[in-house]
């Protein structure tokens, strides 16, 4: 009897808790396929073998190495991989500071900038002595830049090889700079562009002929202040107009290495105190710091913003919404405007090879056979493979040229994520190390399928013909070439790992905040008050400890030039 | 394994349903209670456990705030830093402001937020057509499931100098010559954002006070109405007063989520130009806290916001019982 009672309340409790948990996971967050069936002793089996994976880059053409592509891996090097992905835009952070607190990690990881999360954590194996003894193609490869890889002066291991960039990859057109629409060009005869009083009469002699488009008001120019954005359409042209290459909010003298915020530089108050001038001569759009992201898009649809100051991918929505309604000459042509025309718009400079990259973890159980795999993808024919795809399937080779049919370029442009869902061509590419685009392979082919004839051939008419006014074949002829500067010593600032604790991200959010706030009231001011609330934007900016930050920053810097580039720095 | 014993209980309660009352109990009249209610208390037990689990547990959590605390490392390897998160929260001045800005717009809230819904709920009762009542009562409580993002999109839309509404309305009836740009002037957000909450909340609220006042007994108007008030007399003494309750439970209650008023609203609506008045204490944590790896701050001004919340809540809920003999605890 008693029995029976206790059971049947146990059993009630059970079932409430049940209720509850109903949705707990069953997941295996775990790193347990490793090396499954796999021959430790002999490296060079395709014995299958499977290695769970994260990215920290959502992938959500993902399919489990079911496509084509993926097929081929496996069939080649008995590999196949177990792949998580971060969602949305996530980048990571989030899950693998979870993964460095329970200590589980995944045998190959994608950290993008949560590298330094894992390395605290002792989670990744130093792959300089795997490379060196396992992989020749990486070695091949890397050859040049193998002091890039190393983390830091302190602990010069190489705890992640480089993969979302390629290796000397070319630039084949300029997506940033000044805009202006093709139809203000064709009106005005194609007009020198190149100070910003160039850039300024355009607009102003069009706006005053045609005062509305479509029945609604023309904006001779706008920009987009919505909440990060106001770095890329309003500060950083502020030292691309003055010469200055793109080191993130600093600048970084290039011969003493010293960092210091870029506002502080004086000429480029110059370039804010000229948008101070066209928002009282009326020319900067009255919303541009109220607007947000999507009334921004859509002003720029409507075909009623004459110029913008922006890079290509923050505005390529409404640009294809315009494109999509045939309204070509209400798209825009790139110029690299200068304050003065003896200074040159440096947004070309190489940063040299800087990116984020693919790690193994302790918990690989054979990372030999790993970073063999590493080595595999990154051989000629691994990285055709992951480029390409299948020969005979997605290219052709024909009197040795690899060529695309058309058919198959068609579905690529035009169904885009169904073509890499059902191929496996785009999925793979963070996977290793790599080629960038414009470098040729052993049979004379490119490595990527992105090449300067390609480019010519996606431009439509309108910018055919704009760009046919200046005799140019690309955008980037317009612009001075990389090769009339120096590759940068630092790499690209803005990717470099800054310490995530203590007073620098404090000082660093601070002045954010002081920026996002006076840069609009600068611009914004009576011309008679410009020089006192520029001034006081300045002041503000040391009182919230900049010359802390900037200090360290140059420490950091520096750092990195002596560990990239051997040089000796005090 | 487990609907087998469901099915043995099945077969077994229909034998044995008098088995509980036959225990003796001697130990007070709290466990005899207990003992007749037991399975009500085991029914309870998940919840409990729930509760303990999602409220209490991570109270736990608190004691980042007091260290300085590093995602990777264990609970053990954690620095101590005794109060240097709350002293470095009391120097910034930045956090007064903020501070002056949370309170100033849930003040506000709370004013408005309470005098428009019970005001509505009021009127809406008085219609004789249930048709239009029910039409009306509808349409406005709509606004409640629009997400904020959406409204932030209609309210500055609506308010913009490129063909806003407000203002092409303001220029035809020459009160003003120049469009005003409404979301550029900081000392005009807090009205803005309260005037927004009001048009989004004022139907979803006003349905608590329109039940509230179906409960009262239909014969007082009838008394009433035999007494000769008019109506608006029974609006004043029985209406009000029967609905007094509620708007006191909820008064109580939301002065208790004084600091808390979260931040879709600012942060949706807000932009450079007037951060001096739309950044509230929940943003700061974020900006602060979170977004920069500072863990250890953003909980200790989650901690400074829930103890200041009970501190309210408590003052508030003593307050009411002395002098308007209501209360929730």
């Amino acid at each position: 009897m008693k029995n029976f009672r206790t059971t049947k309340l146990l059993t009630l409790v059970l079932a409430g808790t049940l209720a509850l948990a109903g949705c707990s996971s069953s997941k295996d967050a775990g790193s347990s396929g490793a090396a499954d069936g796999g021959n430790a002793a002999d490296t060079n089996s395709t014995a299958p073998v499977t290695f769970t994976f994260f990215g920290a880059d959502a992938s959500p053409n993902w399919n489990n190495m079911k496509d084509d592509v993926g097929q081929e891996i496996t069939k080649k090097t008995g590999v196949t991989i177990n792949a998580e992905y971060d969602v949305g835009s996530g980048g990571g952070d989030q899950k693998i500071s979870l993964m460095a607190a329970s200590g589980q990690y995944p045998d190959l990881i994608y950290a993008k900038g949560s590298l330094s999360t894992l390395i605290d954590a002792g989670a990744l194996v130093d792959m300089t002595d795997l490379i060196d003894k396992y992989a020749p193609n990486l070695k091949k490869l890397y050859s040049s830049n193998m002091n890039r890889l190393k983390y830091s002066n302190e602990d010069p291991k190489i705890y992640s090889i480089p993969t979302n960039v390629g290796v000397d990859n070319m630039i084949f057109d300029a997506t940033g700079g000044f805009e202006i629409q093709h139809r203000v060009l064709k009106e005005l005869g194609y007009p020198k562009v190149k100070t910003v009083q160039d850039y300024e009469n355009v607009l102003k002699q069009y706006v005053a002929k045609h005062p509305t488009t479509n029945g609604q008001p023309t904006i001779p120019l706008t920009l987009n202040a919505d909440d990060w954005k106001i770095m890329i359409t309003v500060t950083n042209p502020a030292f691309q107009a003055t010469g200055a290459p793109d080191d993130g909010e600093y600048y970084i003298d290039p011969t003493t290495y010293e960092a210091k915020l870029h506002y502080k530089r004086p000429e480029e108050k110059e370039y804010f105190r000229w948008l101070n001038h066209m928002y009282n001569e009326g020319l900067l759009d009255k919303d541009t710091f109220v607007q947000k992201d999507d009334q921004y898009k859509a002003k720029i649809s409507s075909g009623r913003v004459l110029g913008l100051i922006d890079q290509e991918w923050d505005y390529q929505d409404a640009e294809n919404a315009l494109k999509s309604a045939n309204k070509n000459e209400f798209t825009y042509a790139h110029f690299p405007v200068t304050m003065s025309e003896d200074i040159k718009d440096k947004s070309m400079q190489s940063v040299g090879f800087d990116g984020y990259g693919i790690s193994i973890t302790t918990s690989c159980k054979d990372p030999v056979r790993a970073i063999k795999f590493l080595d595999w993808l990154a051989s000629d024919e691994g990285q055709v493979l992951r480029n390409w795809g299948v020969e005979g399937k997605h290219y052709k080779v024909e009197n040795g040229k690899r060529v695309i049919p058309a058919e198959i370029q068609n579905r690529k442009v035009n169904d885009a994520s169904t073509f890499s869902k059902e191929t496996g061509i785009g999925l793979y590419t963070a996977m290793s190390g790599r080629y960038g685009d414009g470098v040729k392979d052993s049979t004379g082919n490119y490595y990527t399928t992105n090449f300067p004839e390609q480019i010519v051939a996606s431009y439509s008419d309108a910018e055919k013909e704009s760009l046919k006014g200046y005799n140019a074949t690309t955008w980037k002829d317009l612009f001075p070439n990389e090769k009339d500067f120096p590759v940068k010593d630092w790499g690209a600032a803005y990717n470099m790992t800054v310490p995530t604790d203590g007073e620098y991200q404090v000082i660093w959010k601070k002045t954010q905040d002081i920026v996002r706030k006076s840069i609009p009231e600068a611009v914004l001011s009576k011309p008679a008050d410009f020089d006192k609330v520029y001034d006081n934007f300045l002041a503000s900016l040391d009182k919230a400890g900049a010359p802390k930050m900037e200090a360290e920053y140059t420490t950091l810097v520096k750092a990195r030039v002596s560990l990239w580039t051997g040089k000796d720095i005090k | 394994m487990k609907t087998l014993t469901m099915d043995d209980n099945l077969q077994h309660e229909s034998v044995t349903p008098k088995a509980p009352k036959r225990k003796k109990k001697t130990k007070g009249d709290f466990w005899k209670s207990v003992g007749q209610q037991k399975y009500l208390y085991f029914m309870s037990i998940p919840f409990v456990i729930w509760l303990f689990v999602f409220s209490y547990v991570p109270l736990w959590g608190w004691t980042m705030a007091f260290q300085n605390y590093k995602p990777a490392k264990s609970f053990s390897n954690q620095k101590w830093v005794g109060l240097k998160n709350f002293v470095e929260l009391f120097q910034d001045e930045r956090f007064y402001l903020v501070l002056r800005n949370t309170l100033a717009m849930s003040i506000m809230g709370i004013v408005v937020g309470f005098i428009v819904p019970i005001v509505f709920a009021i009127l809406l009762n008085e219609l004789r057509s249930m048709k239009f009542k029910r039409t009306i009562q509808t349409v406005s409580y709509l606004p409640h499931f629009v997400s904020w993002v959406v409204v932030a999109g209609i309210i500055t839309k609506l308010l913009s100098i490129d063909g806003g509404i407000v203002n092409e309305i303001l220029l035809s009836l020459h009160i003003i010559d120049q469009p005003i740009q409404f979301m550029a002037k900081g000392n005009w957000f807090w009205g803005i954002v309260t005037a927004s909450d009001v048009w989004k909340e004022t139907g979803w609220n006003a349905i608590i006070y329109l039940a509230a006042i179906t409960g009262i007994d239909k014969e007082q108007y009838e008394a009433a109405r035999v007494d000769g008030a008019s109506r608006f007399r029974q609006i004043w003494n029985i209406t009000l007063p029967g609905i007094r309750p509620t708007i006191m439970v909820l008064l109580i209650l939301s002065i208790g989520h004084l600091t808390s008023i979260g931040f879709e609203k600012q942060m949706l609506l807000g932009n450079s130009l007037v951060t001096d008045y739309s950044e509230v204490l929940d943003l700061y944590a974020l900006k602060y806290g979170i977004q920069i790896n500072r863990f250890s701050y953003g909980t200790a001004i989650g901690m400074f916001n829930s103890i200041v919340s009970i501190i309210l809540l408590f003052t508030a809920n003593g307050l009411f019982k002395k002098f308007a003999k209501e209360s929730i605890m």
